[in-house]
This record gives structure tokens, C-alpha cells and sequence, in this order.
């Protein structure tokens, strides 16, 4: 994954304060199904959210998402640990727990993140959800339509500044990314690397 | 757009929701004649006023009922198909 | 710009910054901020275009868009509203309705013929006799037809973007002003939407009046978002409002709607009312204070309100010479402005009314003088004429609710006979009305009006607790300010109640006399209220004239439908961008490589097949599909929808979904999957891999794997087993290698599983790695060869699908497209749902029979399908080929026929390289489905082409080939 995308750090982490979006496909994302599955995976001393549509973050980074009272999605931390996947997915091997089934995250689904001041106005011309802020709280989760897409958007903000992480149907990475940077172009948006997004993350909330 | 309250999601756009048919118990097979069995395919009661029907959440495919007045068009209440 | 004023008149123009633009191929100058309307009003010119049906000249008549008066060719868009387009350096503008220019339109004579021209005049005369038409219509459609569309347009770059609000208030004049301060101080999100440059409504240019504080007080309030030059044109359904501002739609949806858009000021009418030089008070109004412009030089003024004495002084002051008042009324009540006319010495001539207007000889001026007479009764005027040169008439007779969103929205326009005035009922719940559009009229009153609909839109979008409820203390004036009956129907006619469509009282009576005698019929028989202005100027003159013609009161009458949009709206806005999502497969890149044409596959992009310089593309396919047969070939089937069910009741669950049995079904295996729906009709298939007693991989086709996923959801819903189902399908990237050679190229790069057809029998399946990545191995043969369907994660696609290129290499390995794959499982007789079945083919008229398990108790579809066994079949589906080398191929869909009578079609047929005859599928009548029968196909060009029907599959009827 890049961690630049040119050599101007400075002119990256202004982008990504504005409206920058970046491709989070390779990063490491799990997921699990079935009726046993908020059961089980509290049984691995791990916090499930309270709610459906809402997210928390492990303390090793991983976030999970609740996506329904039968599913979980669970999203790589910036910082690269994916301890809470493979801890997860190695006690899953040895106890096949019943009604709770691994699905391919990392096969089926794209990431990208969109990040920024701009990011709600610029998710206001792909999606119906209300994702501003006043509307969307940090750690929500919208199960939606984007660009004509099924996608999960999870609100995930890197310190003070508002961040999305988008899942989606992996076949269509091309077409949501032309799509994401055809709307961005009128906020001067632009594409940034993990780097940038790890110096916004690491600016103390507030 | 009208709007529709999934069990699941909330309030979205009808553009997220495909209709799945009015809520019928399906006879028994075993016990109904061919007749009856036929009428529980073809025949909808599709009565003025309030009704209980078949919606899925596209995004997510959650299936849930929705009462719905078919004369004023009003969806008066969604709620999950589990008992 | 003769016609120019003084600073401060013009609020929205900007003199430090001229603007040159052309009209009618003459150049000219306005400033910044000016219409077209405006900027030609400055420059003296009176007649902007023509009129639809008679090319009379017309000009400007609202200045506020609300009329088809002022339509014009600007730039690239045709049907442009010149009193509301601002003009840009350079704009090129035009007049519509002319043949040979504005001024010497060839046209221009037509208004003689009027009295031949009645509405509905094509009706009767052009269709008779029937074919007539054909020869009338294009002369017609060249006279009439509006702007002409021939611009070359690609991307508009038009769009549209979601917005949300607590409250929407539609309308910033002092209602809404006051709605959305009230709102927002109630703590809701307000949105605030007026069509107009600056926020103000009939603040910003009616006498006396100033916007500035309560504007400002709105702007500066941090939780209400104005948009300006954004106009509000459709209400849907729970309160999504279509918004437009320059080339964006905006999406809004409000819990709660403030509609505040004021009222449209009414012409009279009366003879010649449409000249250039004559318009409403406000469009007078408007020239004046908002783009410094004076609208004439001497001026006739007719009033039913008080309003009229303020144009009148507005005029005056503006240094138009004011020649007299003409009051509708006797006697003229008291108001301070009528005084002030009176101080002034300007005549008022009560109880009086325009009875015609003149036009100057040069039609190109307008009006030249207005002939005013004494009432003598409802619409009727006494002989003695006073003539009164002007250049100018301005009218203020009375005001239509401007409701047409509330009216989208459900509410009902009424008629109150005692003010006399239309009111708005039935208002939609989470929908309120403030100021003119009520009906509430009064300075003080309407901002108090605003002010409770903001509190209640607040209140309804759940904002209760702030803000203390608002007060009424003053009462509304709106008695007087409409006149009943400002009209005077002329014995030479020409008083125009629509003017978009040249209608004259004496067509909306002669409607009525037609027996058209409901408002909804005289409509759409005159086309009153049909134009571009959508009956905002008309509707409440038709409707008075229809009462007086049938006796009826206006009441009763009622008004025609309002429907979205309120103003015309360009198919771009509409269109917007195009949201239609392509699925790339991980080894697009490949096939690009490769050279592969690309067809469309539903979502996806697939190969059809791959181009070559040497071979036509039907030589291409053959040869794809000849070196299956011969050698080995690879086809990407990355879009064949999968399905993880997994569960204890995982078989359970398949017994009931599809046709076939799969209890006893062994791990390892596969099974042919059918699936039907309730009525027993064939909905898609594949095939069900058991990799675990609880676990299933099912396939399922490209475009129907959401469908089938959807309905496995639906009915589980119902059934409750414990199962889940996961849709994969993007997960895995599929690789068909199939042919002779396939295990010899796939044993190297095949680690761990024993691919000798003992170990791996045909319907196998092995999990395992190849090329390294982890696969689900499948051994089926829809091609008919020894093949193997490998699934890999995707992201691993375009390497497993590079290594077995190399593997291949020197085999006479080639990858195949859909095309040679159609082909091929043509020739195994292999059905595709959707192509070989239709919305009615149920197991057995397609010849599936042997797919339906009749020893379990129940799946779907399969009580139905029983119930049609019983009433016996009506179309069969079977194979047949034509060995006439020389008959013309039939194409799919090309009727079966026995005599004359359609019998069936074709569903799927090709010319067979490696049989050398053309094979198919057809639908047939039963008693043509013995092999051996002799059925005729209809193709194209008629000719009627013998085929025999033969059992399928055409090719390795034993199958040994994929069995190897």
C-alpha cells in the first residue's frame, strides 16, 4: 500500500486535511456470520459495539464494525497490527463455534478512505445517507448505496479530522475510484498515502 | 422519494428497498388441494386499507415486514420478520 | 443604455463591469448582474421574441420567470427565460418563433388569420382526411415548436448532490425570512431557498420596503444555509424537494417545509394586452429597483389595489412620465399613496379600465397608446374611448397563491368568493405555508405569519422547546388587493388569457361550447395553461371565464392539477451524472493484454472473445471454440455467482431450494442446482459443491446470484433453519481450463491434489492449492470436455491466471471468450436460464425432468410443478439442426411455424464448426418434440427454413469426452 504518493509530505497531509482519499484495499479486513457470532467473539474476551451500525476499536488498532445481531466486519488500525484478526481467526480454526462462519472480507471487499473537511460534502454527491458529521457520529456505521454501490461506510476519524472508510464489492474498485475522484475534483481532493493519514491520526483529538 | 424505516438501518430512500409480495401463510402442501394451492400463487386479497408486506433492504438484504395503508399509501409500521 | 438610471436603482447589477452580449445578431451592453430581459430593457429594446402560435412580438410582462413571454435562444439552450438568465460576455441570443429574425418574421402576419385559428383548430382541420396530417404536421411543427435543439451537447457536466434539513423554507422573502430566523432560533438545521441573486423577495424591489435586517439577521445565524439563485422546482413525496442552482440538483430532504413563495401578480385582460410595453406592476417594479432600469417613458397605470399608486410613484420617480391611473375600482379607497398621486397631479380615472391597447405601427415597439373607457358592468366597458399616449402599462389587478409545491404536495386551492381570493387547504402534514401564498398580505402580518410556520416546522421536525410561540397581533390585509373580474372581452377578440399558447377569451368559451365544460377538458382541449408558464398566469382567468360560461360559480370550477416541475427544466439536470457501477474481473488487465473484446454482462465486463488480425471475429470464435475441443483452452468465469450455506441444516435447506436431492449428497461432490420459484417457473442454476456435511459452495449464474441470495434470505426468513447464506461471488476469481490436454497442463502447477480421474472423478470436488494459492477445484464439464473449474481468492486471480498461461505454454493452450463458451455448451445441449427459458418455462417443458428429486415432501416451486404436470404441456423445448449447408442461419426469437400458425422460437442457435451443422433450441408444440419431426423456422427476411428436431446433447451424447 502506498505510503506517499509523492514526495511532498507537507502537500499530503494538507490534502488529506481538505479532501484526500486513499486506497485501503490491501490493508488487512475480516469478518464473521451467523447467529453465533456476537456470542462467540465476546467469548474471545473481545468487545462487540452495543449496537448494530456502530463500530469500536480494539486496543491493537482493529476496529470492528457490528453490522447486524448475525455479523461482524472487522477493519485493519493505520498503525499495520492485525493481531485482533489473526487472534480472532486462528481461535475460529481450532473451535469452529457453531452458526458463526468466517466471510472473505479481504477477498471480496475494497477499502477506501476518504478524508478531510470537505469529506461530507463530497459524500453528499455519491450518497442519500446524511454523513456530516452533526449527522453521523464517529465510530457509525451506514449500510448504503454509494455511486449505485451497496458499501459500508464507517465513520472513523483520524484526530481532529472527519475520515470515512468505505467497503465495497472489490469488482467495482476502478469504478467507485473514478467516481471518488471525478467528485472530488471540484474540492481539489486528492488521492494520499498511508503516511499522511497516520500524521492526522496521531494530532490529539479536540 | 418516499421514505422507509428499515428494522435495521433506519430511515433510507425507497430506492434502497425491493417489494417482496404481501405476507400470506403458504397451505400446506400436503393437505390443500391443487385449487387452493393454485389460489395461494395467483390470487392476493390486495384489499383497500392496511396491509402486511414483504420488504427487503437491498444493501444489507435484510427482509423485514412493513404495514403499509394502500389507499393513502402510508407506511405505518416496519418491523423484522422474526417472532 | 438609454434607458439606464442613476445609482442607488440596481441591487443586483454591477456598473463598474460592463458585459457586451448580442440579440438578434445586433451587439450590446449591460452589466454584471443583468439579464437578458433587463440588459435589452436598458438598451431600449421592446420585443424580446414571439409568440407560440400567432409570432405576435412580445416582451417583458413579470421580470420574475414566470411567464413564456421572454423565452429565448441563448447560447447552447434552447427555451431560455430572458427575465431570469443573466447575461455572460459574449452571449449570443436569439428570438424564438421567428422565421427571418425578430422584426421581419415571415410569420409575423398569422395573428390575421386568428379568427380561422381557433383552439383546437388542428383537430378538425388537419386530420381530415386522416392521412392529411403526414403532409401538415411538418409545416405546422416548423411554425410552431419553441427553441430548436442542434446544439452539439456531450457532458453538461450537470450533477446533483443529497442535502438534509430539519426545516426547508422555500421562498426568502419577508415570510420566509421571519420562518427561518423563528426555526433556526428554535435550534433546527433551516435551509433557506429563494430563486432569486439576493435574499428579499418583494422586499427588494416593491415601494417602501428594505430586506436588509431581516435578510442579514437570517445570514448570519450559523445554523441556516441560504441558497440563492436556486430554484425549488418539485415537491415528492415526504418532503424530498428538487432543487436547481446553476448546473446541480440538489436532492433536499426536510422533516418539516416552509413554503413562502409569495404570490404571481395577474395581467388583466383585455384587447392587444400582450404588446411589448405592457406588464405587470412588480416586472415594472423589479426593472426599476433591482436593475436601474426605466421601463418606459410615459405610462398608463391600472389598478385594483393600492399597490398600482406605488407604481405609479416608483414610475414617476424613475422619470417615467406618468399619463393617468386607471382604478378598476369606484371609488378608489384611501390609501397614502393615492394621495400622493393625487399631490403629484397625476389623473385618476376611477371605476375605469384599459379597454385596448394600441399597437405602434412599427410592431417592434410595442404599444403605443391605451384606450381607456368607464365600467359599466362585470367585463363590460361603455362606449366613450379616452386614448392615452404611453409607451408603458402596467398592470395591478390581483395575485394567484404562487402553490404550486403545496399543490404537488396534496393541498387544494379554494376559492374564497367574499376577498375575492384563492386560498391554499388540505396542506400535507410536516407542510406549512407563510405570507402572500396563505393569503396573508400586510407587512407586519406576514412576518408574523413566517414566524408561527417556523415555529411549527420546527416543532414538527422536533425541535419544541426553544423559543416562546409565536404571536399574531396584526391582522392580514388582502381584502382588495384582487379585483373579481379584470377582464373585457372586446368584440375584435384579442384579449389573451394565456399568452404561451395565443389564447383568447373566445377560445375558452368556444371550449365550453364544444361541451369541454370541466376545467381539467377546456385544458386539454385550448391547451390553456399547457405552455411554458404552466397556467401561472392564466389559470385564474380561465377558470373565471369557464364560470361565466357555464353559469357555474369560480368556486365550483375549481383549478387544474399541479405537478412537478414548477418551471421548465432542462433533461441535463434530470440526467445528471450516470451512477452505473462495471465489475472489472481480477484478470481484466489480462484480457485487455490478450486482446480481448469486451462485451457487457450485466454489471460485468466480460470477453466475448479475443481479436486477432488474421481472422474475422466469427473465425475468432470458432477457433476458440475448435481448440477447446482439440487442444485446451482457459475461460474466465470469475462473474459465476457463489454462495457459502453453511449450517447444520445446510442440506435441509438446499432440499428445499432447489429441484434436485442433496441430503445423501456425499462431501466431495458436486450437484447440478435448479432452482424454480413458487409458481414452479426455472429462475437460475449451477451446481452445489459439498465441502463439509455443513457446508455447501453453490453457484449460481452472473446476473442472477443477488436474486437467488435475496430469495435463499427471504425464505429462510420463513423457514428459520440454521443455516447461513454469504454471497462470495466477488471473493473468488473462477478459471475454466477444459479440453484433452487440461490435466496435462494443470498437474504441474497442482500441489496437493491427485488429479487421475479415478482420484478426481467428473462432478469432483477437491480443495487444494494451485499455483501456489489456496482453490476450491470443480470437475464440470458445461463445455463438455475434461475440464476444471478452479476458485481462487480474487485477489490471487491474475497470477493463478499468468501461471496457467505459462503451464500451458507450448500445449496449444488459448484462452476462450463467452462467445466459443455459448457455442460450446450449445453443443452439449447445456440450457442458460434467462436465454433458454422465459418468464413461463417451468423443469419440464424445458426438458429438465430428470432435475426434480420426486422423493422429498417439498421444495419450491415444486407443488406447482406438479400441478402443471397434470394439465399436460404446451410448448416443449428441444434441440434441433438444419444440415442444408446452403439455408440461411436462423437467429434467436425467429418463430417456429406450422402453416400459419406460431408454434414456438428459437432459443439459442449457432453454425457448429466441429459438427459442421447448424445446431439450436427451440420451443416447439409437443407434438413436434419427437426427434425426428420436421419444424420450420421463420427467419428474417421471411424465408421459411426446415429444421429436424434431434435429441440433445448435439455433441458427446455419452459424455465420455468430460468424463476422461
Amino acid at each position: 500500500m502506498a505510503m506517499a504518493m509523492g514526495a511532498d509530505e507537507g502537500a499530503e497531509i494538507a490534502a488529506a486535511r481538505r479532501l484526500g482519499f486513499a486506497d485501503l484495499s490491501p490493508m488487512v479486513r475480516s469478518g464473521y456470520k451467523g447467529t453465533g457470532t456476537l456470542g462467540w467473539v465476546r467469548d474471545q474476551d473481545q468487545a462487540v459495539p452495543e449496537a448494530n451500525n456502530a463500530a469500536l476499536a480494539w486496543s491493537d488498532g482493529t476496529v470492528i464494525a457490528r453490522l447486524a445481531d448475525t455479523e461482524v466486519l472487522l477493519l485493519g488500525g493505520f498503525d499495520g497490527a492485525d493481531a485482533g484478526h489473526r487472534g480472532l481467526a486462528a481461535a475460529w480454526a481450532e473451535a469452529r463455534p457453531e452458526m458463526c462462519f468466517p466471510v472473505p472480507r479481504a477477498d471480496m471487499n475494497a477499502e477506501v478512505l476518504i478524508s478531510g473537511a470537505q469529506a461530507p460534502a463530497m459524500l453528499a454527491k455519491l450518497c442519500a445517507v446524511d454523513l456530516r458529521p452533526r449527522a453521523f457520529p464517529d465510530h457509525g456505521v451506514a449500510q448504503t448505496v454509494l455511486a449505485g454501490l451497496d458499501a459500508v461506510v464507517l465513520r472513523a476519524d483520524l484526530g481532529r479530522t472527519p475520515a470515512y472508510r468505505i467497503v465495497f464489492d472489490i469488482a467495482s474498485a476502478r469504478y467507485l475510484w473514478r467516481c471518488i475522484d471525478d467528485a472530488a475534483m471540484e474540492f481539489a481532493g486528492a488521492p494520499v498515502g498511508l503516511a499522511a493519514l497516520r500524521h492526522l491520526a496521531a494530532e490529539i483529538e479536540g | 422519494m418516499k421514505q422507509m424505516t428499515c428494522p435495521l438501518n433506519g430511515p433510507r430512500n425507497i430506492s434502497e428497498f425491493a417489494y417482496g409480495g404481501p405476507v400470506v401463510a403458504e397451505p400446506d402442501p400436503a393437505a390443500c388441494t391443487d385449487g387452493e394451492w393454485t389460489d395461494s400463487l395467483f390470487m392476493d386479497d390486495n384489499p383497500a386499507g392496511r396491509v402486511r408486506e414483504w420488504w427487503c433492504h437491498l444493501p444489507t438484504a435484510t427482509w423485514f415486514i412493513a404495514e403499509r395503508d394502500t389507499v393513502t399509501d402510508e407506511i405505518l409500521k416496519t418491523y423484522p420478520a422474526a417472532p | 443604455m438609454t434607458d439606464r438610471l442613476a445609482a442607488p436603482a440596481g441591487l443586483l447589477i454591477d456598473r463598474n463591469k460592463p458585459v457586451a452580449f448580442s440579440f438578434e445578431g445586433r451587439d450590446f451592453t449591460g452589466f454584471e448582474g443583468d439579464t437578458i430581459a433587463s440588459a435589452l430593457t436598458a438598451n431600449s429594446i421592446r420585443a424580446l421574441s414571439r409568440s407560440f402560435k400567432f409570432h405576435r412580438p412580445r416582451g417583458v410582462l413579470t421580470m420574475a420567470g414566470q411567464d413564456g413571454n421572454t423565452l429565448v435562444h441563448a447560447g447552447d439552450s434552447p427555451d431560455v427565460l430572458a427575465d431570469r438568465v443573466r447575461i455572460t460576455p459574449g452571449l449570443q441570443v436569439r428570438a424564438l418563433n421567428t422565421l427571418g429574425g425578430l422584426d421581419r418574421d415571415l410569420l409575423g402576419g398569422l395573428d390575421r388569420l386568428a379568427r380561422f385559428l381557433p383552439a383546437g383548430f388542428y383537430y378538425k382541420a388537419f386530420f381530415r382526411p386522416r392521412p392529411a396530417w403526414a403532409l401538415w404536421e411538418p409545416v405546422l411543427r416548423r411554425i410552431a415548436g419553441l427553441g430548436r435543439v442542434g446544439a452539439p451537447v456531450s457532458d453538461t457536466g450537470c450533477d446533483k448532490q443529497y442535502l438534509h434539513a430539519d426545516v426547508a423554507v422555500i421562498g426568502g422573502g419577508p415570510a420566509g425570512l421571519a420562518a427561518a430566523a423563528q426555526a433556526a432560533r428554535a435550534g433546527a438545521e433551516v435551509v433557506l431557498v429563494d430563486e432569486n441573486p439576493v435574499l428579499g423577495g418583494a422586499l427588494t424591489y416593491r415601494r417602501e420596503a428594505s430586506s436588509d435586517k431581516a435578510a442579514r439577521a437570517v445570514e448570519a445565524a450559523d445554523n441556516v444555509t441560504v441558497m440563492t439563485d436556486t430554484l425549488c422546482n418539485g415537491w415528492f413525496s415526504d418532503n424530498w424537494l428538487a432543487l436547481i442552482r446553476d448546473r446541480r440538483m440538489y436532492k433536499l430532504r426536510a422533516k418539516a417545509v416552509v413554503v413562502a413563495t409569495g404570490a404571481i401578480e395577474q395581467p388583466a385582460i383585455f384587447r392587444n394586452n400582450d404588446l411589448p410595453g405592457i406588464m405587470l406592476g412588480g416586472a415594472a417594479q423589479r426593472l426599476i429597483r433591482h436593475y436601474g432600469v426605466r421601463p418606459g417613458r410615459r405610462a398608463v397605470v391600472l389598478t385594483a389595489n393600492s399597490e398600482g399608486y406605488g407604481v405609479a410613484l416608483d414610475l414617476g420617480e424613475a422619470g417615467v412620465e406618468v399619463a393617468c391611473v386607471v382604478d378598476l375600482r369606484e371609488p378608489a379607497p384611501d390609501h397614502e399613496w393615492a394621495e400622493a398621486v393625487h399631490r403629484r397631479g397625476i389623473p385618476v380615472l376611477a371605476q375605469a379600465a384599459v379597454w385596448a391597447a394600441e399597437s405602434d405601427r412599427n410592431r417592434m415597439r410595442g404599444v403605443r397608446a391605451a384606450r381607456v373607457a368607464r365600467i359599466t358592468g362585470r367585463g363590460t366597458c361603455g362606449a366613450d374611448v379616452d386614448r392615452f399616449a404611453c409607451d408603458l402599462i402596467t398592470m395591478s389587478c390581483g395575485y394567484m397563491p404562487a402553490a404550486a409545491l403545496a399543490c404537488q404536495a396534496g393541498a387544494r386551492m379554494v376559492h374564497d368568493t367574499e376577498q375575492p381570493i384563492y386560498r391554499v387547504e388540505n396542506l400535507p402534514d410536516r407542510m406549512f405555508l407563510a405570507g402572500a401564498v396563505a393569503g396573508v398580505y400586510g407587512s407586519e402580518a406576514v412576518v408574523e405569519d413566517g414566524r408561527v410556520a417556523g415555529h411549527a416546522a420546527a416543532a414538527d421536525a422536533g425541535f419544541r422547546r426553544r423559543g416562546r410561540k409565536p404571536a399574531r397581533r396584526h391582522e392580514p390585509e388582502s381584502t382588495g388587493l384582487c379585483h373579481p373580474w379584470p377582464m373585457f372581452r372586446h368584440p375584435k377578440g384579442k384579449e389573451f388569457v394565456d399568452f404561451d399558447e395565443d389564447l383568447q377569451i373566445k377560445d375558452i368559451v368556444g371550449a365550453v361550447g364544444e361541451g369541454y365544460d370541466h376545467v381539467e377538458l377546456v385544458k386539454r382541449f385550448s391547451t390553456a395553461t399547457m405552455g411554458p408558464s404552466q397556467g401561472r398566469l392564466s389559470t385564474l382567468a380561465t377558470v373565471r371565464i369557464i364560470a361565466e360560461a357555464t353559469g357555474a360559480d369560480v368556486a365550483a370550477v375549481g383549478v387544474t392539477t399541479s405537478r412537478p416541475p414548477v418551471i421548465a427544466e432542462s433533461f441535463a439536470h434530470l440526467a445528471g451524472q450516470r451512477f452505473e457501477p462495471v465489475r472489472l474481473t481480477p484478470m481484466h488487465d489480462r484480457h485487455r493484454q490478450a486482446g480481448a473484446k469486451m462485451m457487457v454482462a450485466g454489471a460485468w465486463m466480460r470477453p466475448a472473445y479475443y481479436e486477432s488480425e488474421t481472422y474475422e471475429s466469427e473465425t475468432q470464435i470458432s477457433a476458440e471454440a475448435r481448440n477447446v475441443r482439440d487442444t485446451v483452452g482457459l475461460i474466465d468465469v470469475s462473474t459465476l455467482g457463489g454462495l457459502e450455506v453453511r449450517g447444520p441444516d445446510a442440506a435441509e435447506f438446499l432440499e428445499r431450494m432447489y429441484t434436485f436431492a442433496y441430503a445423501k449428497q456425499p462431501v466431495g461432490r458436486a450437484r447440478y442446482v435448479l432452482m424454480c420459484d413458487r409458481t414452479g417457473v426455472i429462475v437460475d442454476d449451477g451446481v452445489a459443491c459439498r465441502l463439509a456435511e455443513d457446508w455447501f459452495y453453490v453457484t449460481a449464474t452472473s446476473g442472477g446470484v443477488d436474486g437467488v441470495y435475496r430469495q435463499m434470505l427471504w425464505h429462510n426468513a420463513q423457514w428459520r433453519l440454521g443455516v447461513d447464506v454469504t454471497n462470495v461471488t466477488a471473493a473468488y476469481a473462477g478459471i475454466n481450463i477444459a479440453g484433452p490436454k487440461a490435466r496435462e497442463v494443470l498437474a504441474p502447477v497442482c500441489e496437493d491434489v491427485d488429479l487421475a480421474a479415478a482420484a478426481f472423478p467428473y462432478m469432483g470436488v477437491r480443495e487444494g492449492r494451485v499455483g501456489g494459492f489456496p482453490a476450491r477445484l470443480l470437475r464440470v464439464g458445461f463445455v463438455g470436455e475434461l475440464g476444471y473449474e478452479i476458485h481462487v481468492p480474487a485477489p490471487c486471480g491474475e497470477a493463478l491466471w499468468d501461471r496457467l498461461v505459462e503451464a500451458g505454454r507450448g500445449q496449444g493452450l488459448r484462452p476462450f471468450g463467452v462467445e466459443a463458451q455459448r457455442l460450446l455448451r450449445l453443443e452439449k445441449g447445456h440450457i442458460i436460464v434467462g436465454q433458454d427459458t422465459d418468464g413461463l418455462s417451468h423443469p419440464i417443458e424445458a426438458d429438465m425432468a430428470w432435475a426434480i428429486s420426486r422423493k422429498k415432501p417439498y421444495f419450491v416451486g415444486g407443488r406447482a410443478i406438479a400441478i402443471r404436470e397434470t394439465k399436460g404441456l404446451s410448448r416443449k423445448l428441444v434441440g434441433f439442426e438444419i444440415t442444408d449447408p446452403a439455408a440461411p442461419v436462423p437467429e434467436e426469437c425467429h418463430l417456429i411455424l406450422r402453416d400459419s400458425e406460431i408454434t414456438g422460437r428459437v432459443t439459442s442457435v449457432a453454425r457448429s464448426p466441429v459438427l459442421g451443422k447448424v445446431i439450436g433450441l427451440a420451443y416447439v408444440a409437443p407434438d413436434q418434440a419427437e426427434p425426428g419431426s420436421v419444424i420450420t423456422i421463420k427467419v428474417a427476411d421471411g424465408r421459411r427454413v426446415p429444421a429436424r428436431v434431434v435429441e440433445p446433447p448435439f455433441y458427446d451424447p455419452d459424455g465420455a469426452r468430460q468424463d476422461m
